[in-house]
């Protein structure tokens, strides 16, 4: 074991960088790509959840101006709605009143119409009872007291009619 | 048995575990060789089996194991080198896994690859080669060649010197380490041939088997770094 050989001593230097070599590659080469990725997964996350925060906040700025607008934006529908409102009401009242003074004519039109009619009719029952009277004077004798007393017959009948 | 018969038999036994005919003479390839492409081999497949499918998420208790495995190895030998040299943990890694395993195979029953001279003497190359490389690369040529007169230029023969002296010291401390134990055990397995040899061998081939890899790595990281300062 005391003899020095130099070609064992060249073949286990070989050996050990053989040894060095397996060993970066199998065992430090692979623990450090899972290492690696680990760190690059952390890496992503750790942005992702940054920009998620940031997102977030921005979200919330954006509701809290909104909030903030909200009375003023209630204000103005209000009024709008108050606006159409009266409107509407004009409106109605408008088309009640024109439709009240459109009945109001056709009433009158109407009665007049009535009116006349039953002076028609009126008239017509005068006729026949001038023709009636006068016919019944020419078919009998009579005398003064006779006259008198048809007369106020009919006056009578007419008044009794015309009541 | 005594201990002339016991180191005659450990240190003058034929290492030659094969012989390969190349050309008109024949390769010789030592038992301590062979052994080491077992470790290689075994160190391999478990590496495999180890670091098989990992996953991101959801991970096996396997994975969470050689996973806090490699970071600890990476920080004890990340930790001995400094900031500047981290770059070297993994082969200081490699390499203390390396001889740790190697001195442990005597649980087996088999003399360790690291009793072998030839085998310390590579390792210590390495180490050496190592050393002056990083210096090389951190400093520059002209840098480094400076270095060998500081703080004085008076010492440097000394630091000349430390090119030899480190790597044999080195080398000579591991085989020194793992020759003694494996004389141990083989006088204790002489003495007592059942249960002792099993409590001595916790000591002299895990406990010391681990601290002399310990050692070598420690001081050639110790090297690197101040070869990198």
């Amino acid at each position: 074991m005391l003899n020095v050989d130099w070609i064992q001593i060249g073949l286990t230097i070989f050996n050990l960088l053989v040894l060095y070599l397996l060993a970066k590659k199998f065992l430090f080469g692979r623990v450090d790509a899972i290492l690696m990725q680990r760190r690059e997964e952390v890496d992503s996350a750790t942005k992702a959840a940054d920009a998620a925060q940031q997102e977030a906040l921005e979200t919330k700025k954006e509701y809290e101006e909104k909030i903030a607008h909200v009375d003023e934006e209630k204000e103005q529908i209000l009024g709008d709605i108050k606006k159409q409102g009266y409107a509407e009401y004009e409106r109605i009242v408008n088309d009640a009143r024109k439709k009240g003074d459109q009945i109001i004519v056709e009433a009158k039109h109407n009665a007049e119409v009535e009116n006349e009619r039953a002076k028609e009719v009126y008239a017509a029952q005068l006729t026949d009872m001038v023709i009636d009277a006068a016919s019944k004077i020419a078919a009998t004798k009579h005398s003064a007291a006779d006259d008198k007393e048809l007369y106020d017959k009919f006056i009578n009948e007419a008044g009794a009619k015309n009541e | 048995m005594d201990l002339k018969e016991i180191l005659n038999e450990l240190l003058m036994e034929d290492k030659t575990f094969l012989r390969i005919p190349v050309g008109s003479g024949t390769l010789e390839i030592y038992k301590s060789v062979v052994l080491t492409w077992v470790v290689m081999l075994v160190l391999f497949i478990l590496m495999l089996i180890l670091t098989r499918d990992f996953k991101v998420h959801n991970i096996s208790k396997r994975q969470a194991a050689v996973e806090s495995f490699v970071l600890w190895i990476r920080g004890v030998t990340g930790g001995m080198l400094g900031e500047e040299a981290i770059g070297y943990a993994d082969y200081i890694a490699t390499v203390l896994i390396f001889i740790a395993f190697s001195n442990m195979v005597g649980l087996f029953g088999v003399v360790p690859a690291t009793m072998d001279l030839n085998v310390t003497i590579a390792l210590s190359i390495m180490s050496i080669i190592l050393v002056e490389a990083a210096g090389f690369k951190k400093k520059g040529f002209r840098n480094w060649i400076k270095g060998f007169a500081q703080p004085m230029a008076v010492i440097a023969p000394m630091n000349v010197l430390e090119l030899l002296i480190r790597p044999l010291s080195l080398c000579m401390r591991l085989f020194g380490n793992i020759l003694g134990a494996t004389v141990i055990m083989e006088l204790i397995k002489a003495v007592a041939p059942v249960i002792v040899p099993a409590m001595f061998s916790l000591y002299f081939d895990i406990f010391d088997g681990a601290i002399q890899a310990y050692v070598f790595v420690f001081l050639t990281s110790l090297y690197i770094k101040e070869a990198v300062e």
